[in-house]
């Protein structure tokens, strides 16, 4: 998918204008993290099982290298064929070429957010084999052509009227309605069909258990299964920190992910495959490959600070509790990863250089880690990405930070670590300030209101300040 | 008593010197005995937010060095006391001197609710306000430090205050530091909900124990809704004051 990270406040600023987008951050993400915290308190004590899989998490991702060679083993041992691929370019390729020796004409893919950050619905497109997205929400904004604007709900701001029309526009349907269950019946029946002549299904993957080979998919609609078991041959595409040590570390992970991203107690559907179907069972593809996808990961493990951001369960969580989400929307981060489990992973896969506002745009207000089932200390990573793309780190392309901005915080240190020059500095720019008082109150700096003073007032600086109210206080008080 | 050492945020020294004077006030009518450096400048956090690492060491080795001998440091200010006590050490990784002298800092370092109600243990600060109040919890405070139960129990405290709920206390104001400056349009509409909900409270007063915020929703509040009130737990705690 194309990257757009570097428009996000122009993006943003649409969205801030959009009714439509207004009217479902109101209420969408609001009403999810209420019955998230709702559904938690099945657990006798939640926030001990959002520690567990916290912990859980921490472990695998220590522990990686070895849990993916044992995963490898243990899949290939129950049939699958297990490929790995540096990045995008190579596990596309892999599909493109599996997909044209079967002479397939189109593949079917379920909801996966790894294939939105390859851009395997193109690569398929260029060679002419025609990609179904099969989550209604990835179905309609795959034919409106937009990105998603929710991890977990890709197309909840678009308008029913607008899906009734893209549907009688590409014959998905042919009698216009804009009920809601009838759209979906008929997004069911247009896909259903496609997948009777179906020669290849592609997946993502939720959770990979090293012990077993198993790949775990979770989902309330039921077209992933369709896409593991109608076709013959079944692509499963992960990415390398998806992997769990056993069954029951792989439970306590699946007892959060619902809750946490959809506030529900478990998914409408929940499968479990080891390896391709087997000679006495009834249904499952020929074939399973599974390919796992580094794509600048092993970067990421490799750093210390980093690594954590691996532990990401792809829940959702920390968008619909991000109170900048809430007002800017899926589309304003700008590629395949949004709120703040996008801000920490999209500059760290595509360059601190590129996605300067992703790591900017953000109060430090700690909501995000708060909920996080998978540990991930945002704010954290975040600020390190600043000091980094700051020191023009080259590992992941730190850019540097502007001329004036670097002359300000030299300016800021020196003065603040030397109480003479600070106080003079206060005095000064109290004069410049205070000149601008209208009505007692600060309301333009720069001759016009903007930024800050766009919206709000400063209060003009004490005179005097409390540092010199108190001197002659303590003076008065011997 | 031991007493403790005053830390007045920059910003409050700058833009709040009032509220800096109900500090004083409020600690002398509790008779909580306290030293002031008039040497001190900021902590250091707005370099730290920016990534500047080196110029926040540079900041945090100044205060270190004013307040280092001190046995007890307080604050008025959340998310200086989240810098000095989750930031500082992390800081001086490099420096081991520094680093024991930060986790030092960090282990005596207190923000004011904090240190008025879990180590003096004074449930009952004093204080008369005829009306309703509602609690802006800031992130630095709340998830920053834990601070809640403490600044609730205080205002609950005051003579004639009722403290009532506010829709989404816990959401963030918008402010940011430099976020509300330079993403103002977003900024402008988190601030503009938190002071709705305010609004729909029914709330005579917001409160909050953040310099921050305060800047933030009373320079909104000042510009879009004037007649409304807003404070720093400080003057609500300490009375009003005409100087
Ligand atoms: S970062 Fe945490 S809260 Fe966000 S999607 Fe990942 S696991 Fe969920």
């Amino acid at each position: 998918m194309k990257i757009r990270t570097h428009e996000y406040m122009d993006i943003a600023r649409e969205q801030l204008k959009e009714p439509n987008a207004r009217a479902v951050l109101d209420f969408f993400p609001v009403i999810l993290s209420a019955m998230r915290d709702a559904v938690y308190q099945s657990f006798e004590d939640p926030q001990a099982a959002i520690q567990a899989c916290r912990d859980i998490r921490a472990n695998a991702v220590a522990r990686l290298p070895k849990l993916l060679e044992q995963f490898e083993e243990q899949a290939v041992k129950a049939g699958a064929k297990v490929v790995w691929a540096a990045d995008s370019a190579q596990a596309n390729a892999y599909i493109v070429d599996l997909a044209q020796k079967l002479g397939a004409r189109h593949a079917a893919k379920g909801k996966s957010m790894v294939t939105e950050e390859t851009g395997l619905n193109q690569a398929l497109e260029d060679v002419g084999i025609a990609a179904y997205e099969t989550d209604l929400g990835e179905f309609i904004a795959q034919l409106l052509k937009r990105p998603p604007f929710h991890i977990v709900g890709p197309a909840l701001n678009v308008p029913t009227a607008e899906i009734r029309d893209v549907f009688l526009e590409k014959g998905v349907m042919d009698a216009p309605t804009e009920d809601p269950v009838e759209l979906g019946r008929a997004a069911r029946k247009y896909l259903r069909d496609r997948f009777h002549f179906l020669d290849i299904g592609v997946t993502g993957v939720n959770m990979a258990v090293a012990e077993t080979g198993t790949i775990i998919n979770v989902e309330n609609e039921g077209n992933i299964r369709m896409c593991k078991s109608s076709p013959k041959v079944q692509v499963s595409i992960m990415t390398l920190e998806k992997v769990l040590p056993n069954m029951e570390e792989a439970m306590m992970v699946l007892r959060n992910l619902p809750r946490s991203a959809t506030g529900q107690l478990i998914s409408a559907y929940v499968s479990m495959d080891t390896g391709p179907k087997k000679a006495e069972e009834a249904d499952g593809p020929e074939e399973l490959h599974i390919i796992i996808l580094d794509n600048g990961r092993s970067k990421v493990y490799a750093d210390p600070t980093y690594r954590q951001a691996l532990q990401c369960i792809r829940c959702g969580a920390c968008l619909n509790f991000c109170p900048i989400y809430r007002k800017v929307g899926g589309y304003s981060y700008g590629w395949a990863y949004s709120g703040p489990m996008g801000q920490v992973l999209s500059p760290m896969l595509l360059g601190l250089d590129k996605t300067k506002d992703l790591y900017h745009s953000c109060t430090l207000c700690k909501h995000c880690q708060s909920v996080c089932p998978g540990g991930v200390e945002h704010p954290k990573i975040l600020l390190t990405h600043r000091a980094r793309n700051r020191e023009k780190e080259p590992q992941f392309h730190g850019a540097g930070a502007p001329a004036s901005l670097e002359a300000r915080y030299r300016a800021f240190a020196l003065a603040a670590s030397r109480p003479k020059v600070w106080n003079v500095m206060i005095r000064g720019a109290r004069t410049a300030l205070n000149q601008k008082k209208q009505g007692g109150m600060v309301k333009e700096l720069f001759g016009k209101p903007e930024g800050w003073f766009a919206s709000r007032d400063l209060p003009p600086m004490g005179r005097p300040t409390f540092n010199q109210w108190i001197k002659e206080y303590k003076k008065h008080k011997k | 008593m031991t007493p403790i050492s005053l830390h007045i945020p920059c910003l409050m020294n700058m833009f709040m010197p009032k509220t800096g004077k109900s500090v004083v006030r409020l600690l002398e009518r509790l008779d909580v005995p306290f030293v002031y450096h008039e040497d001190q400048t900021c902590c250091g956090l707005p370099a730290s937010n920016a990534g500047f690492l080196p110029e926040a060491r540079k900041v945090a080795k100044h205060f270190m060095e004013v307040f280092g001998d001190d046995p007890v440091v307080v604050s008025p200010s959340g998310s200086c006391v989240e810098m000095i006590t989750q930031r500082y050490p992390a800081l001086f990784e490099d420096e081991p001197e520094w680093k024991a002298r930060a986790q030092d800092m960090a282990s005596k370092t207190y923000e004011f609710t904090q240190y008025l109600v879990d180590i003096l243990g004074i449930e009952d600060a004093g204080g008369k306000f005829s009306g309703k109040v509602a609690y802006h919890e800031s992130c630095s405070l709340l998830r920053g430090l834990g601070v809640s139960e403490q600044p609730k129990k205080l205002i609950a405290s005051v003579k004639g205050a009722e403290l009532v709920p506010m829709q989404n206390a816990d959401v963030c104001c918008g402010f940011g530091g430099e976020f509300s400056h330079k993403y103002s349009e977003i900024s402008e509409t988190m601030v503009q909900e938190k002071v709705t909900n305010f609004i729909n409270s029914g709330a005579d007063v917001l409160v909050m124990g953040e310099p921050g915020c305060f800047l933030n929703i009373s320079g909104y509040v000042s510009r879009n809704h004037p007649g409304r009130k807003v404070m720093h737990i400080a003057d609500l705690l300490a009375g009003p004051i005409d100087s």
